[in-house]
């Protein structure tokens, strides 16, 4: 056997030279590791170390870029407020799937309807429910009309910041139901404006009333379909009613529950039920709101525009009937129920008959009856005729 | 019954008693048909706008083709009617009046007795029915009803449809109180036919008189005993002498002429006269999309200078990556480190745009980051006036 040449100082060397080799390899890990550790933001945050990487630009504020149109883009994405979102767990790069790596590819977008287009189809990834409904809307129909304001995902919906929308059981949290007309209000200022004054928007928007519908109670969300069309029209009465004959919600407020039955027992209402046989047609018979307003509902004791005032009531009747005299406004009787104290002659007349038609026909049934059983007891004893 | 009179009577005809005797005259006959077919129509097209929200209302209606068309025939037939009874008046009129007819279909208290003598009858509590002349007391009771519910259909139809004329006299309130007589009569009406007038003409015996016109001996004799000895004793009859007849035309005709006149105008009224309701102009709610126009931020103008427009351009553009930290030593967080440059010098001298090196990596289109058309001329403009900080 061949005795280790190397002196034995030599070998304790190449020993401390490895073991300081090592040391100052860790050393150097460390150094390397220790930045991409270091979170720009508050530690405890769910979001992923992708994500985190990309808000230590995207967090700064006042990151614009201005876009051939004109219009600014704002590329900063506050940090806390997107650790509070719903998407807070998912990465950045999983709907911005085209920018995979610093320097980003560029941004080729004329205006900020482009930007938005550019990732209308992430949404769709996870949320193809409502996309799909959304390509059932009045909006997409202005779309492939070629209107180029009509909104998409994000305009309604900031992916960055958005809350949780809906409690456990699916139904909108409150919070929530007072941003709804605020959306929708970007593009629908004017409609708006009069919801605000209305009896149902001054409730929402004022003391956070979560009775009262926002604009998406009446006009759907997603699949938003034409107000305009006759067949909205001929089906409003049962929207209106989905509140209105509830009297969970109506006696809170002393609003009748009514309202439904007696304007189907009225000659409009009647009309109203029969022509939704034919929901394309176009009909003259009013609709709820056609006597009392759509975006700027008032109530009826209102002291100006209220419809209890006899006056404002034969304004509205004199929309269809311009004929109509003083007297007329009160061929409606108001979705009361006729009694002794409201609508007594109706009250009444149905009262009459209520007796005279089985106090008529009572007896001629008994007569009727009677004159059978007599004649058969005849033919039975043989006789040959009645 | 017919008083005797004392009017010196011709010879009773002395004849083979007849198989049969004539029950109803071909107007009268024609006549029952226009009321029955209407009658039908105006039951079945009203019946199902009394209960809009049931299944079979919902189904007769589409069967006519929809609310609008149904009423249409609503409409036609209560016209039809309105016409039918001019001419019921005016016939009855001429018999009354010219022919001085017996008025067998007067009510009394005969018919009472009747009534409650057929029903104890059948009940077994008597041994005969009662013997009845041309019309029984169930023929008067569906003559008179008759009457009675068309005068009140007549009437309270009227008002529905013409409710601003109606309402110019009367009461708004009589609109509804209208229809609900009008429903309720409605109910009465066709029961009433269902149970008694079906019952008597149809289930009972078939009675075919009113379309042949004719009763057998039989018939007359089971049914109408009073009215058949009447005849046979030759009193049934009151024929007038052509004089007379004429006398009383000469008067009658005028005045039927004029009352037909009037009622005809009355009828044209009820039909024609009223435009209801319009088509209205739906109001104009203004434009549907109206954006709320954004709150602008403050814009520092075109102001040539770091603390005008051009410095608040750099910052925002420029500083996410070219501040304190830069790697490449350029910071475009003041002035100062604007104008100083980076680690390759200065990028903005002053007066010089073209010589720039901002403006020549900025023109060349590979920088990161790009200002639009006009920010470059901006900055371009500002390089040119001297970069001035004020």
């Amino acid at each position: 056997m061949q005795k280790n040449t190397t002196p034995l100082f030599l070998r304790k060397i190449r020993v401390a030279l490895i073991v300081v080799g090592l040391v100052f390899l860790l050393i150097a890990l460390i150094g390397i590791v220790q930045p991409a550790l270091a979170a720009p933001v508050s530690s405890g945050t769910a979001m992923s170390p992708q994500s985190t990487a990309c808000l230590t630009c995207h967090n700064k504020t006042n990151f614009n870029r201005t876009l051939p149109s004109g219009e600014i883009l704002s590329l900063t994405i506050d940090a806390d407020h997107f650790d509070s979102s719903v998407h807070r767990n998912i990465d950045c790069t999983d709907c911005h799937t085209g920018i995979t790596s610093f320097p980003h590819p560029k941004l080729i977008a004329q205006n900020l309807s482009d930007v938005s287009a550019q990732f209308s189809t992430s949404c769709q990834t996870c949320h193809a429910d409502q996309y799909d409904k959304t390509t059932d809307s009045v909006h997409q129909a202005a779309h492939d009309a070629g209107n180029t304001s009509t909104p998409l995902c994000t305009d309604c919906h900031n992916p960055h910041t958005q809350t949780q929308i809906t409690d456990d059981t699916g139904s909108l949290l409150a919070a929530a139901r007072t941003e709804v007309p605020e959306k929708c209000a970007k593009c629908h200022s004017g409609i708006y404006d009069q919801y605000q004054t209305s009896v149902h928007g001054s409730a929402l928007l004022g003391e956070g009333n979560v009775d009262v519908p926002t604009c998406i109670n009446c006009h759907g969300v997603h699949n938003i379909q034409d107000p305009t069309t006759n067949n909205f029209r001929l089906n409003s009465p049962e929207l209106c009613s989905n509140c209105h004959t509830d009297p969970q919600i109506m006696d809170k407020y002393g609003i009748s529950t009514n309202v439904l039955s007696s304007y189907v027992a009225d000659f409009h209402g009647t009309t109203v039920i029969f022509d939704q046989q034919t929901p394309e047609e176009a009909v003259n018979k009013p609709v709820c709101y056609d006597c009392h307003g759509v975006h700027d509902i008032q109530s009826v004791d209102d002291p100006e525009y209220g419809l209890e005032m006899k006056q404002n009531l034969l304004t509205t009747c004199q929309k269809c009937h311009p004929g109509a005299s003083a007297n007329f406004p009160d061929a409606w009787m108001n979705h009361y129920i006729p009694s002794p104290e409201h609508y007594p002659i109706v009250y009444y007349v149905q009262l009459f008959y209520k007796f005279f038609i089985p106090g008529v026909l009572g007896p001629m049934v008994i007569y009727v009856l009677s004159d059978i059983v007599r004649r058969l007891i005849e033919r039975r004893k043989g006789a040959k005729h009645a | 019954m017919s008083k005797p009179t004392n009017k010196k009577l011709p010879p009773a005809r002395k004849k083979k008693a007849p198989s049969t005797y004539e029950r109803f005259h071909w107007a009268q006959r024609i006549s029952h048909v226009f009321l029955l077919t209407s009658f039908s129509l105006l039951g079945i097209t009203g019946l199902p706008q009394k209960y809009p929200l049931a299944a079979w209302a919902q189904g007769m209606v589409r069967f006519f083709g929809g609310i609008e068309t149904t009423r249409l025939i609503h409409h036609i037939s209560a016209t039809v009617l309105m016409l039918l009874s001019i001419y019921h008046i005016l016939d009855i009129g001429y018999k009354i009046f010219v022919r001085r007819v017996r008025l067998t279909m007067l009510p009394g208290i005969k018919d009472a007795i009747d009534a409650w003598q057929s029903l104890t009858y059948n009940l077994g509590l008597r041994k005969t029915r009662p013997q009845m002349g041309r019309y029984t007391f169930e023929e008067k009771m569906e003559y008179w009803a008759l009457v009675w519910g068309t005068v009140i259909m007549g009437l309270t139809g009227f008002m529905m449809w013409n409710p601003i004329a109606a309402t110019r006299l009367l009461p708004g309130e009589i609109i509804p109180a209208a229809k609900a007589a009008h429903g309720g009569e409605a109910l009465l009406a066709v029961a009433a036919i269902v149970v008694w007038h079906m019952y008597s003409v149809h289930i009972k015996k078939f009675n075919k008189s009113m379309f042949t016109g004719k009763l057998t001996e039989a018939e007359m004799l089971h049914e109408h005993p009073l009215e058949l000895a009447d005849i046979k004793a030759g009193i049934a009859d009151r024929p007038v002498d052509p004089k007379t007849l004429r006398k009383r035309q000469i008067v009658y005709w005028p005045i039927a002429g004029v009352l037909a006149a009037a009622m005809l105008v009355g009828v044209y009224g009820f039909v024609g006269a009223e435009r209801t309701a319009t088509v209205p102009v739906r109001e104009n709610e203004g434009p549907v999309y109206l954006p709320q126009t954004p709150t602008p931020t403050p814009s520092a103008g075109t102001n040539l200078a770091w603390d005008g427009a051009v410095g608040p351009l750099f910052q925002s553009t420029c500083g996410v990556c070219h501040g304190a930290s830069s790697p490449s030593g350029l910071s475009f967080e003041t002035y100062a480190d604007a104008m100083r440059g980076g680690n390759d010098g200065q990028v903005i001298l002053p007066f010089d745009s073209a010589g720039s090196p901002l403006i020549i990596l900025q023109a060349s289109g590979t920088h990161f980051v790009s200002l639009t058309a006009d920010q470059f001329a901006l900055v371009q403009a500002w390089i040119d006036a001297g970069a001035p900080e004020k």
